[in-house]
């Protein structure tokens, strides 16, 4: 991202977490066909992905005030909020126990932002794509369902034909690889 | 690192803190991970680094403009402003005794104006624009008006109805070939307002589309009705 785009978005959320609304449209319009499309990727169904949108935007207005102290950047602090509430709809629809665990962890406070890890961070996005390419397709595969759709170990294993384990153990190999690929 | 060599402890964690930030632990795992997010700084931190990392993928995604309701919705819930005819004055009030019976007189008077004048002016897109299209299905049945000015874009619906169960996807094509981008539905009735989002830039090499799509619009985000009616921005 831009730094002039991640200098805005970060002034208004500054804002919205002081309550102005006009931020908050202002938000809204830079950033909701983003995450739209974040909701519908998961949840492949309009009607569910707008509903699910209102409350990552109720959640992005109540929590606003914690955006400063967990170190994410802007984008990724709004997408991981409308993944994960995506990903809990997915799973209560599915009648799974749903986990909000990685809700959790975007509120954890960070122990090193700072400017210069925010460039390496830009960098590390480029690569991501070019990384993601080097992984065999159904690695690359694997961990763009997981990431973009939502699945879980049982759903690949179901997927690969595979047990669980066996799943887990190369689908944790292809997310070490990628973290290899993209530090290099 | 090699396929079957177990992975060092670092590797362990490294891995743990990718399928935290996945959500893909479960029940007790999951539980003592989010635990050790609060005493393991250096931990807590590869978590956050996986969140940045992997979140370029959903940065890759096609942007999906969403209908006008889900924001007027979102105010509902916040009580940010009100719904739409939510300040209906007291019926049991004779209406030239309403306290604002005049502007309400004055306004509804305008609107008669507008919606005598409007249809006159179909052919053409208001003064104000920048760009507009006219899209036109083959047959004629469906006519609808798009207008640009600044960054603000109205779809006013002219004639014709999308069929039970369906609707008309409105989508914003750009000229290097990308997929195109829903920027909404065509309205029942009246006219659609919107802000353009970052990324759509009106010019005239964009070229707006209809298609028919099912109740609520496509399900995947891309097309996957007939494309009914297409025409280029052009500046007005």
């Amino acid at each position: 991202m831009q730094d002039a785009r991640r200098l805005q978005l970060e002034e208004m959320i500054a804002r919205v977490a002081l309550g102005d609304r006009s931020a908050f449209d202002a938000l809204y319009d830079a950033t909701s066909p983003k995450l739209h499309a974040v909701c519908l990727a998961v949840l492949k169904d309009r009607p569910e992905a707008e509903e699910t949108l209102q409350d990552v935007y109720i959640k992005i207005w109540q929590n606003a005030s914690r955006y400063a102290s967990n170190g994410l950047s802007p984008m990724t602090w709004l997408i991981t909020i409308a993944r994960n509430r995506s990903i809990d709809k997915l799973r209560a629809r599915k009648s799974r126990p749903t986990s909000d665990t990685a809700d959790i962890a975007a509120t954890v406070a960070s122990s090193e932002p700072g400017p210069e890890s925010a460039a390496i961070r830009a960098q590390e996005r480029r690569l991501l794509d070019e990384c993601l390419a080097l992984l065999a397709d159904q690695q690359a595969g694997a961990v763009r369902a997981v990431y973009l759709e939502g699945a879980t170990y049982a759903d690949l294993a179901e997927r690969e034909g595979k047990p669980i384990n066996t799943v887990r153990s190369w689908l944790r190999r292809s997310l070490l690889r990628l973290k290899d690929c993209v530090s290099q | 690192m090699t396929d079957d060599a177990p992975l060092t402890p670092q590797e362990e964690d490294e891995a743990l803190a990718a399928e935290l930030a996945l959500g893909l632990l479960e029940g007790d795992e999951a539980a003592a991970t989010v635990a050790r997010l609060s005493d393991d700084p250096a931990f807590a931190q590869s978590v956050l680094d996986w969140q940045e990392r992997l979140s370029a993928m959903a940065e890759g995604l096609t942007p999906v403009m969403a209908p006008a309701r889900a924001r007027q919705g979102i105010r509902e819930r916040l009580g940010h402003g009100q719904a739409p005819l939510a300040e209906e004055l007291d019926a049991s009030i004779p209406w030239w005794r309403r306290r604002f019976a005049a502007v309400l007189g004055l306004a509804s008077a305008a609107a008669v104006a507008l919606f005598l004048w409007i249809p006159q002016q179909t052919d053409r897109p208001a003064a104000s624009a920048d760009y507009a299209a006219e899209l036109v299905t083959e047959d004629a049945s469906l006519r609808v008006a798009a207008r640009v000015d600044g960054r603000d874009m109205e779809i006013a619906l002219e004639s014709g109805a999308a069929a039970e169960g369906r609707d008309y996807e409105i989508w914003w094509i750009k000229a290097d070939g990308s997929a195109p981008i829903s920027i909404g539905l065509v309205p029942r009735e009246g006219t659609l307002r919107m802000t353009l989002p970052d990324g759509l830039d009106p010019s005239e090499d964009i070229q707006i589309a209809l298609s028919d799509e099912p109740e609520g619009g496509s399900p995947t985000g891309q097309a996957t009705g007939p494309v009914v009616a297409i025409s280029p921005l052009t500046r007005s």
